[in-house]
Order: C-alpha cells, then sequence, then structure tokens
C-alpha cells in the first residue's frame, strides 16, 4: 500500500494509505481513549469513546473507523476532540455504576483509566440508574451485566474469533443488554478471553471472584504446557500462589488468545490433593520422610534391584506428556548412563513397532494462509484450540475444509465435505486419494494401490489437494491407536509429496515435541513403554504417572506395575491410588508453573520459561530431583546450577534424524473399532483438578458415542455403560465405530 | 544620656520584676488550666485520629466490603486484608489486621474508605496485651496486632462517639 504523510497534533507521521487512524496512533504511541475498539476484532464504532478533530470535517470522527488520506491534519488533544470525548464519558457513566471498590475489575480497568482523564467529578443526572438482571453463564465467567457499557467486543470475539455468537445484544436504546442467547451458557473452549477483552468489569473471571485486587499480584511470563502450541501467558501470583492466568501476546503463537485450558488450568495447584512430601515404603505402610532419606532410599532401591546385579537393562523410565525439555533431558541421560535404553514417553500408544512418523513442516501463522485443509481424525477446536483458531482463520479467508473423522463435530467453521467413516477404512480412503493424484499426475503405481477402488467423495479430496494454492493435512489424535496409523502417516507422507501440500502432526500432546527433541524414546535394543510392562523390568522410574489416565491400556499397565519385586520410584505432583499401591517411593514434584523449563511446540521452537512461584510446602522441582539422584547415583555429567544450562546442553547437542519405516500396508482388522480420546479437560494431571474447568460441558464430557446398528451389535441401549463410560446412541457416528470421550478414570480402563 | 538615665531609673524602681509579679498576681486568681487526667479531660477535636475501628450499618452488618483501598493507601503497610465471597454473594474480609506498631495515625485509611467502614476514633488510651496476637484470655484486648473482631468490637463499643464526632466534621468535607 502507498506510504502517505498525515499530521496528528502537529507532528508528521507515515502510515499506509487506507490504515484506520487509531492504528496510526497507536503505533506512534499517541493515546487516544477507546472502549469498543480492539486490534483483533472488527470495528464497529459504537462507543464514540475516540472522537478526535479532523481539520476540514464539520464534526469530530471515530478515530477507530477513519481510514486515514494523505495530508490529513488531525488534533487528538484540542478543545473540540476533549469536549466530545468528555460528552461521551459523561453519557457512558449514565448508567455505569459507581461500585468499583468491589468490582474485581477495579484497578485495571479502561473505563476507570479513563474517566479519570475525561470523566466529570460531578454528575448532572438525577434519574434512576438501569439495572439489569444477571444469568448464571457457566463456571468460567462472572457476569455484571449493569456494568456494561456495550462495547460489544464480547459479542465480536463470540461471533469473529470463538466461531459461536453466545453473546448478543438484544432490545434498543435503554433497554438494550448484553446477554448469552442460550439458557445453557456459555460453551465456547475459548470463552475466556472475553474476560480479557472486556474493557469493564461486566465479565470477570468466576474461580478469581473477589480474591484480589489487581494491583496485589505480579505478574510473571510463562508458557502453558496443554497443548501443542504453548500458548503465552502472564501468570499472576500473590504471596507464592498463582492467583490468575491471563493471555501474553505472541503473534507466532497464541496472538492475544489463549484457550479456557491454559486460562483456567491453574486452580489445579491449589488442590487438596497434591502430594506434598517425599514417602517411603516400608513393609507396606507409607511413611513421610526427609528428602535426603527418600532419595538415600531410592537410590538403594536401584542398586538392590538392578545396578549392584549388573542388570541395568532391567531399569525402565516413563513420563508423561507434561514434563519439561528439561526433565526429560535429565531422566533419559540418568538412564542411558546407568546403561539402559528403556526409555519412552508414548505411554497411550497401543503399538510402537510402527508408530506415527510424520513431520510438521508449517508454521502456525501460515496456516492461516492456507487455500484448503485436510483434516483427518481431529477434533481440532477441543484438542488443539489455538490451532483450530487458525484454521478458522484461513477458512473465514476463503480457504476449504476437508475432514475424515469417525464421528461428526461441532467445527467453527464452514467444513467443505465431513466424511465420517470408521477407523479400519480411513487408510483405504487415504490410499484412494494417493492413487487419485498419483494417476492424475500420470505417475506409475506402486503394488499396494493397484486394487485400490475410488469413487466420488475420493476423487474430490485428491483434487482439492491437487487444486493450486497451499494446503496442509493435519493428522489428529484420534488416529494414534488406529491399526493402520503407520500407513497412515506414511500415506500422508506422499500424498503430501506429490501434491507440496504441508502436513501438520497433531497425534501428539502436551510437550511430547520436547521428548523427542530430548531422545525420550528407547534407544538401540532398548525397550518401548508396552515392551517394559510386558517383560516385567525390575525397576522403574516413571515421571508424573498416573496410569489411569496415562496408560493405554489402564488395567494391564496397573497390573504389570503392581507385580512383585519391581521397584518403582515415582516422581508425582498429586496424589493417586494406584500410583500409592505400586510405588517404593514418592517424591513430590512441583506442578507447571513452580518450575523452570523449556516447552517445544508443534514448530519446534523451544520456549523457555522461569518458576512463577516456588514449589510449595516441601515439593521439589523435577529437574532438581533427577539431578540430585544421578548425583547420589554417582553419575558423571550432572552439575548444573539451573535449568537452563540444561536447555542449552540439549540444544547444543546434534539430534539424530529418525530412519523410519516407509512401509504401507492397506490390510485392516474387520469388527467394531474404539477410538478413546481424552476429554479435552483431562488431558494432564493439572486440568483434571480444576474444579471450574471440570463444572464446564466441555469438562464433564464422558461418554461412548455410537450408531444404532453398532448399539444393537454391542446390545447397548441409551446410558448403559460401555467400558465404564455411559453410551450415548448417536448417528453422528460411523458405523462399527465407537467414539469413547472419558474425562475419569473408568475401571475398565483402556482400549480394547 | 537620656537612654541611660531612664534605664537607671528602671533598674532601680524594680520595674520588670513588678511587671512580672503583676501576671503571677493576675494568674492567682484567674481560673486554673491544669487537668487532672484521668479525672479531668480536655475537649478533643472530631478530627483525632486515634485507635482505629471498623464500623457496621444500623442493620448490624459490616460496612467493609474488602475493596482493599486502605491497604493500598496505607503509607506504613500496616494493613493485611483477605477477602472471599461469602455465602451471600456479597464481598467479605476474612480478615482484616492492623499492625498499630506499624501504624502512622495519618488517617488515610479513613480517607480512602468508600463506605465509611475503618475510621479513627477518640481513643488514645489503650494497652496492648501479650505480644503481637493479644492474649486470648483477656476479653476486649489486644495485642499490636489489632484483628478484624476486636475493631468491629470497638466500633460496637464506642458507636455512639464515632456518629457523633462523624456528625460533627460532616459540615467541613
Amino acid at each position: 500500500m502507498a506510504k502517505i504523510e498525515i499530521e496528528i497534533d502537529g507532528k508528521l507521521v507515515n502510515a499506509r494509505a487506507g490504515e484506520m487512524l487509531i492504528a496510526v496512533t497507536d503505533r506512534e504511541s499517541i493515546s487516544v481513549p477507546r472502549f469498543c475498539y480492539h486490534k483483533k476484532l472488527s470495528i464497529s464504532a459504537n462507543c464514540r469513546m475516540c472522537l478526535v478533530d479532523v481539520e476540514g470535517a464539520p464534526k469530530p470522527q471515530p478515530a477507530c473507523s477513519t481510514p486515514i488520506a494523505d495530508g490529513m491534519k488531525i488534533h487528538t488533544q484540542n478543545e473540540k476532540a476533549k469536549a466530545s470525548q468528555k460528552a461521551v464519558m459523561e453519557f457512558l457513566l449514565i448508567n455505569h455504576p459507581l461500585d468499583c471498590p468491589i468490582c474485581d475489575q477495579g484497578g485495571e480497568c479502561e473505563l476507570q483509566d479513563v474517566a479519570m482523564d475525561y470523566g466529570s467529578d460531578v454528575s448532572r443526572f438525577t434519574e434512576g440508574k438501569r439495572i439489569v438482571a444477571d444469568s448464571d453463564i457457566g463456571a468460567l465467567i462472572q457476569t455484571d451485566m449493569t456494568r456494561c457499557i456495550h462495547c460489544t467486543r464480547c459479542v465480536r470475539f463470540g461471533a469473529e474469533i470463538a466461531g459461536i455468537m453466545e453473546m448478543g445484544g438484544t432490545g434498543r436504546g435503554e433497554d438494550m443488554k448484553i446477554e448469552p442467547f442460550l439458557t445453557e451458557g456459555i460453551q465456547s473452549e475459548l470463552s475466556g478471553n472475553m474476560i480479557d477483552v472486556c474493557p469493564v468489569g461486566a465479565l470477570t473471571s468466576k474461580p478469581f471472584r473477589y480474591e484480589l485486587r489487581s494491583w496485589q499480584m505480579n505478574s510473571m511470563s510463562n508458557i502453558a504446557r496443554h497443548d501443542l502450541v504453548g500458548s503465552n501467558i502472564y501468570t499472576q501470583t500473590y504471596k507464592g500462589k498463582v492467583k490468575r492466568i491471563v493471555a501474553r501476546d505472541n503473534d507466532d503463537t497464541n496472538e492475544t488468545w489463549i484457550s479456557d485450558r491454559d486460562r483456567f488450568s491453574y486452580e489445579g495447584l491449589a488442590h487438596e490433593n497434591r502430594l506434598l512430601a517425599p514417602q517411603i515404603k516400608v513393609e507396606g505402610e507409607w511413611k513421610e520422610v526427609e528428602w535426603n532419606v527418600a532419595l538415600d532410599f531410592a537410590t538403594r532401591g536401584l542398586g538392590n534391584s538392578v545396578l549392584n546385579n549388573h542388570q541395568s537393562d532391567q531399569l525402565g523410565a516413563l513420563a508423561s506428556n507434561t514434563a519439561t525439555l528439561e526433565e526429560f533431558h535429565l531422566l533419559q541421560k540418568i538412564l542411558r548412563e546407568l546403561g539402559s535404553e528403556n526409555i519412552d514417553h508414548r505411554l497411550n500408544v497401543k503399538n510402537l513397532n510402527s508408530p506415527i512418523a510424520l513431520d510438521s513442516n508449517v508454521k502456525l501463522v501460515n496456516l492461516e494462509n492456507m487455500d484448503h485443509a485436510l483434516i483427518i481424525g481431529s477434533y481440532t477446536r477441543l484438542e488443539q484450540p489455538m490451532v483450530n483458531h487458525r484454521l478458522r482463520k484461513a477458512s473465514l479467508k476463503g480457504a476449504t475444509v476437508d475432514v475424515i473423522n469417525a464421528m461428526e463435530f461441532d467445527f467453527n467453521y464452514s467444513i467443505n465435505s465431513e466424511n465420517i467413516i470408521a477407523p479400519n477404512k480411513v487408510v483405504a480412503t487415504l490410499a484412494g486419494v494417493l492413487k487419485v493424484v498419483l494417476e492424475s499426475k500420470q505417475q506409475e503405481l506402486p503394488d499396494y494401490l493397484t486394487s485400490v477402488k475410488t469413487d466420488d467423495v475420493i476423487t474430490e479430496l485428491a483434487e482439492k489437494l491437487l487444486a493450486e494454492g497451499q494446503s496442509v493435512i493435519v493428522l489428529g489424535e484420534h488416529v494414534i491407536n488406529n491399526d493402520s496409523a503407520a500407513s497412515i502417516a506414511n500415506l500422508i507422507t506422499n500424498i503430501a509429496k506429490q501434491t507440496k501440500s504441508s502436513t501438520l502432526n497433531l497425534s501428539a500432546s502436551g510437550n511430547s515435541m520436547a521428548a523427542n527433541l530430548s531422545g525420550f524414546v528407547p534407544g538401540k535394543g532398548g525397550l518401548d513403554v508396552n515392551a517394559m510392562l510386558e517383560s516385567e523390568l525390575k525397576a522403574y522410574i516413571l515421571l508424573d504417572v498416573y496410569p489411569h489416565y496415562d496408560f493405554h491400556h489402564s488395567i494391564k499397565a496397573i497390573d504389570a506395575l503392581n507385580k512383585d519385586g519391581a521397584f518403582i520410584i515415582s516422581l508425582n505432583s498429586f496424589k493417586d491410588k494406584d500410583v500409592a499401591n505400586y510405588s517404593d517411593v514418592m517424591l513430590p514434584i512441583s506442578c507447571f508453573y513452580e518450575t523452570s523449563g523449556s516447552h517445544v511446540n508443534i514448530e519446534g521452537e523451544i520456549q523457555s520459561f522461569t518458576a512463577s512461584v516456588s514449589a510449595p510446602s516441601d515439593t521439589k522441582p523435577a529437574w532438581k530431583v533427577l539431578k540430585v539422584l544421578a548425583d547420589l547415583l554417582e553419575l558423571p555429567g550432572f552439575h548444573y546450577a539451573d535449568s537452563a544450562q540444561v536447555t542449552s546442553e540439549i540444544t547444543h547437542q546434534s539430534h539424530k534424524s529418525h530412519v523410519h519405516d516407509e512401509n504401507i500396508d492397506l490390510t485392516t482388522k474387520q469388527g467394531i473399532q474404539i477410538i478413546w480420546q481424552k476429554s479435552p479437560y483431562a488431558v494432564d494431571a493439572l486440568s483434571r483438578h480444576a474444579i471450574s474447568l471440570q463444572a464446564t460441558k466441555i469438562g464433564q464430557m464422558n461418554s461412548a458415542s455410537m450408531n444404532k446398528a453398532t448399539a444393537k451389535k454391542l446390545e447397548m441401549t441409551q446410558g448403559d455403560e460401555y467400558l465404564g463410560v455411559p453410551a450415548i446412541i448417536s448417528e453422528t457416528v460411523a458405523n462399527n465405530c465407537v467414539f469413547v470421550n472419558a474425562n475419569r478414570s473408568t475401571q475398565a480402563g483402556g482400549q480394547s | 544620656m537620656i537612654k541611660s538615665i531612664k534605664k537607671i531609673v528602671k533598674d532601680f524602681t524594680l520595674s520588670e520584676l513588678r511587671g512580672g509579679l503583676k501576671i503571677t498576681a493576675k494568674e492567682l486568681i484567674n481560673k486554673k488550666i491544669t487537668v487532672q487526667f484521668p479525672e479531668e479531660r480536655t475537649p478533643i477535636s472530631p478530627r483525632f485520629r486515634g485507635l482505629h475501628a471498623l464500623r457496621r450499618y444500623p442493620n448490624g452488618e459490616e460496612r467493609c466490603i474488602a475493596c482493599k483501598l486502605c491497604e493500598a493507601v496505607c503509607p506504613a503497610n500496616a494493613i493485611t486484608i483477605e477477602s472471599e465471597m461469602r455465602d451471600d454473594g456479597t464481598r467479605r474480609t476474612t480478615q482484616y489486621d492492623i499492625d498499630l506498631f506499624k501504624c502512622i495515625f495519618c488517617g488515610f485509611c479513613e480517607e480512602a474508605c468508600p463506605v465509611d467502614a475503618i475510621v479513627e476514633t477518640q481513643i488514645f488510651e489503650y494497652a496492648f496485651v501479650g505480644s503481637r496476637d493479644g492474649n486470648d484470655n483477656i476479653k476486649g484486648q489486644f495485642g499490636s496486632v489489632i484483628t478484624k473482631d476486636q475493631l468491629l468490637e470497638v466500633g460496637d463499643k464506642n458507636k455512639k462517639m464515632i456518629d457523633q464526632t462523624k456528625l460533627e466534621d460532616s459540615k467541613y468535607k
């Protein structure tokens, strides 16, 4: 766009033609008061607070919706501008209650700040103020709609960003109300952002209600580790406790938004179920001891069970996906120094002989420039909300999105074609797509494709990928336990290569990119998690593992770990019945924002963070525990003073590129297939302990969905328990498929 | 020359001594200004800033809404407040402590209070019993840190005095 020059308050400023005036003043740090304008939302110009004087215009103009033109002369501070801003402020304050002392927004309120500059200290309004009745809109957001100034930021946020217009304005003039349309409240997985965008105290955080004033807290930068994006956040702390989490701007990852999971999971930190003291099991009884006693007990136990007999191959290490990069690195280093290669973090994968191998080669920012996306096996909206947000942006720009899923999901953008097929047919469909792609390029077909059948649907999927423009193929979490997972991944790699598409592998979760980066996978001769459990190792070190939730087959795993004779060291931040049953030592470790470390996101970006609060009670950061454990085992090379030294050691080591099997096998099993998906707010221990999150509709997702025909085969009716999860009969699920979304452990556990 | 003569006359007639004795004699007859504290008391300004108290509304509801403005404005960091949502949905304090050793009796807390909950009374004769947290065995007394209940008690006991001084001072606000 053409560069032009305009004059603001007598100062010449460069700008691009067509920019809105407020964008220029913001860039030049010229303050213009505003309520309805938000840089990431559309312009509605309804609060009129940003009126400025434009020379030549008969009336003051709103800066947020005045496009600039060459030679424009603007006054933001002259009498005319000030007088109009004061007049607008007076109108806004007519109905705004004077309850700042009890308002949670007090101290960080845009209306309060602007009123200090532009408000009058005497009200001329003698009539009664408007009072608006509140409705309960869920466990996360508290409303005080009397305070609302009708800026409609929340309405626009819902319509434009969250994709569900949950809040809306009804009535006109004095009777206008902002309220949710539905009685069941706000359902969006991004709803917490409405709290951030609300300029007044109409929408505030419910779990934080009346706890503290904004000026009492310290803000610390941190990274949320619940998904593959690593949203940038501020943790706001008071007296060593995380009290609130708000979004931090980073246009490369989360823009200005964060998911509710990132925002409200902090509640779990203060849960009574935290493991707070080191414990050792003496003759079957748990005993709280000092750290040195517990660590001595642990090293002696390791010595007796494996090390003294030179059986280090009988030692295994397992970690959940929420550990930090440094924790993964130190644990694998301990194991490898001791001479064991039995290391794994892929606890929820059934078949590790041929795991999914698919690179992600697209930046999150570029996702929104895609012209086409093919999503396979993912309910991206709830599983990876910030990735979904980018895809939604692409879709709004005109991208077409095709979906291959086992169940119809509620995507918040228009889907070009939603193909609901059973998991065992995914591989054939993709093979068909590859066949069409190769045929259209007149290339020779490999043997396995010759007998593959194609139909109109498959041809259309392929044509979309072949069409001009950028496309991306997204592989989701529902595929990890598909019998043909590896083949699906390899087919995608081939299709992407032929169609010049990008790929995005969302089949991992949490911080598993960090596990891969630090080499937290079995090395040469090492056993993977399933092999370890089968071969009944003599000792384990388990890092934040909760067997009921983390393992693919929890019952089998718990049985295997409970076998007599195995010495188990568990590092956990929460108490767990099963952990207590099988462990010999339980070491309390700090959780999420209590430790320093790094998160590796889907782009491979290492985002480091420091601890926002110190570890509570007797807990210690896991990297320190592992370092001391290594020192006690007299292992060389563990001289770290802080976690940043560990990080630099990892980033300086060269990484072997994994050589993986490129075999494609199209044979599939028949029969009923199960997809067992953790519900979005049950992905890690912290969110499982966040009470408000669990009270939301997404938090309570706990169902086994199947269609009528499948239910008949399984002899199920609505509400029956299927593997301990209530069954829901719905025709949105593919035939011969059960889609389980479980939010808590079940007695039956795992997948078939 | 005339100056020195005048001085000699003044010195020899003891005029300054008589001037001083005149005041003594006058004060002998005048009303005494010495007050026999504590039996007798001088009047105190309604703006006197003595011991703190928390007030209640006429219906018995505590006024404090835990806005923490007094805590924020306190130059000596003497006030500590913790808040919660009470069962009826209102914002209330769970803790309201004033460290009387830290307090400099500036009266800012009273000025900052939007609901006239915290006030400084005219009470200035009090003692701390026990150490910091007081002695539970002696009723109505407090340690150097006065708590919410004790502050409310001071307010309840001295309601009349507080209301009276507020009324007197209201003309000048």
